[in-house]
């Protein structure tokens, strides 16, 4: 690739000149979600306001959990825009639990303040899951596109440093995601990110794992940038390479912000699979 | 993309405010819905998935003639409800094997589904008369062979998008007694995106391929036979239709409430005429839930 074509890659409005339009759409559902499932408990997992986390309860004692980091290339969009995925956890026997943090255009540039608060409400969740309702021997996440960045970092490295289990998340879904981040520190991101050799290195998930253990299912559609495509094969290769567990699913006809929405539906491609990992068999 | 009149001449006026370009434009998809070939790639995709999960479905032929057949995706529970899915596609395009991802809600929730086939209106020369006896003939043969299959006749609902809900709703304004079932066969209907007065139909460029006449668009506008629909609609449309296909479904729910029948108008918000049809598989969206709670299936 050129300059043009690898900042296109990294550009999603390129290759999906639909995204205000299902952006809306997420905003829409989220707000007829909360209509239908009540608005969710907001609890804090840190100091500032931002580091808080919407919990929706599914009325079961000691439920599985699901976590949530939304993307929005890493500078956009907050926990109050998913609360459509929660509906879906809900009614299958979970708990959803969506994480607000930190924007890196608030950080400065740097995004290791959005990977420390992303570990910590992770770390929050696993410490004070029977605080709610939740079974921390069940915890699993879910993820999109930027969120699917920061979520592969915490699986990877992040549990070691709030030293928690190894295998304290039990599985992960993780959408559209970003694993190495020397393509992206090449691209017209770094005009808003500033990369470091030492952030290149750290929050390249592919590069670190030797610390992961949970199951990963990665998924892609067809109508994403060549990059995303790319970055979420290579790291299923890289993961099974390796020695472990991951599939790698791909939905035709797909763009990015179109995949995130089968998320929401138990019939979805992600949806899917993200009930089948969780065994939850409401929907089945 | 959607050029407005301001841009270049504007012909005289031939429907509303439209000139003849604009009402091409309002029953061309294409010009609303440049993601046509995308969505509809997702929706032969996710069928083969679901087909995958459920089995292939039973072929049952409901006519003399080989399109005269159903796709039929049966659910565990016995005597059990029963949607009839309508498909669109301009009256031209797509076969029921397309629409198989919308049978999984419906066989979870415990009602058996049934995808449509009937000949397109390039096989009939241009006339829709044969289209609209074939679905009304394939509803009352489900209700006639409900029981072969653990159906239960007197629950059977139809689900429909585009052309389909336009034949969708000559299906419930049917005088069925010349079909040998009774008037209230089915029980309630989704119309998703269709169009129910053909006259500005007829008016546009869709006249290249459908022959027209009187008679056709008398008879197989359901907004003026509103006397014989005998069961709750829902009525949909998404606000990225073209304007035309929202004035449709907007006018026909209004009109079936004038006349004092059930309604319930949803509008999906960002969906164009496409991604509309995805929401009717997914119990948690808008038309999906809708549909679910029709069939008392919630």
């Amino acid at each position: 690739m050129d300059q043009q074509a690898l900042d296109d890659a990294y550009d999603q409005e390129v290759y999906a000149p639909n995204r205000a339009v299902v952006v809306g759409r997420r905003h829409v559902a989220s707000e007829r979600a909360r209509a239908r499932i009540g608005n969710p408990k907001r609890v804090a997992y840190g100091p500032t306001k931002i580091e808080a986390l919407d919990i929706f309860d599914c009325g079961i004692r000691n439920a599985p959990i699901n976590i949530f980091v939304h993307g929005g290339a890493w500078r956009r969009n907050k926990a109050a825009d998913y609360a459509l995925n929660a509906e879906l956890l809900i009614r299958a026997g979970a708990h959803s639990v969506i994480l607000d943090f930190i924007n890196v255009d608030e950080a400065g540039g740097d995004l290791f303040p959005m990977y420390d608060q992303v570990r910590r409400g992770i770390a929050w969740v696993a410490r004070n899951a029977e605080s709610f309702g939740g079974d921390r021997n069940r915890i699993f996440l879910s993820a999109h596109s930027s969120g699917s960045h920061l979520a592969g970092c915490v699986l990877t490295r992040g549990w070691r440093e709030e030293s928690l289990p190894p295998d304290i998340v039990k599985g992960a879904v993780l959408l559209s995601g970003m694993y190495d981040l020397k393509p992206v520190r090449l691209s017209k991101r770094s005009s808003y990110v500033s990369f470091t050799d030492r952030m290149e290195e750290l929050l390249s998930a592919q590069r670190h794992l030797d610390g992961l253990n949970a199951p990963l299912v990665l998924a892609i559609g067809t109508a994403e940038t060549p990059e995303f495509q790319r970055q979420s094969r290579d790291f299923a290769a890289a993961v099974q390479a390796a020695g472990k567990p991951v599939e790698l699913i791909v939905g035709e006809g797909y763009n990015h912000f179109e995949l995130l929405e089968t998320l929401a539906n138990p019939y979805g491609i992600t949806g899917r699979a993200m009930l089948t990992q969780m065994k939850l068999t409401k929907f089945e | 993309m959607v050029q407005t009149a301001t841009a270049r001449a504007r012909g005289p006026l031939v429907w509303m405010n439209m000139d003849q370009k604009e009402l091409d434009d309002a029953y061309d998809q294409m010009v609303y819905a440049p993601n046509r070939d995308q969505v509809h790639k997702r929706n032969v995709f996710n069928s083969e998935r679901v087909r995958q999960r459920l089995g292939a479905p039973k072929r049952l032929g409901y006519g003399p003639v080989p399109i005269e057949a159903l796709d039929l995706f049966t659910t565990s529970k016995l005597n059990a409800p029963i949607n009839v899915f309508i498909h669109g596609g301009a009256w031209r395009q797509r076969e029921a094997n397309d629409y198989a991802f919308l049978a999984e809600m419906f066989v979870n929730a415990g009602a058996h589904f049934i995808a449509l086939d009937f000949v397109g209106v390039e096989n009939t020369k241009g006339d829709l008369l044969p289209m609209a006896d074939q679905v009304r003939r394939a509803v009352a043969w489900v209700y006639k062979n409900a029981k072969s299959f653990g159906g239960d006749p007197e629950r059977i609902y139809v689900s429909s998008q585009s052309s389909g809900a336009h034949l969708a709703g000559n299906v419930v304004t049917t005088d069925w007694s010349k079909y040998g079932v009774p008037a209230n066969v089915v029980k309630g209907a989704l119309l998703c995106s269709g169009m129910y007065d053909l006259k500005p139909v007829r008016l546009s460029k869709r006249s290249e391929y459908v022959a027209f006449t009187d008679q056709v668009e008398e008879e197989l506008s359901s907004i003026r036979h509103l006397d014989r629909l005998n069961c709750p609609v829902i009525v949909a449309y998404g606000t990225y239709e073209t304007p035309e296909f929202q004035r449709q479904n907007r006018e026909f729910a209004d009109a079936v409430k004038k006349a004092g029948k059930s309604a319930t108008l949803l509008v999906g918000e960002g969906y164009n005429h496409f991604e509309m049809t995805e929401m009717i598989g997914n119990p948690l969206s808008l038309i999906g839930s809708a549909v679910l709670e029709q069939m008392k299936l919630k």
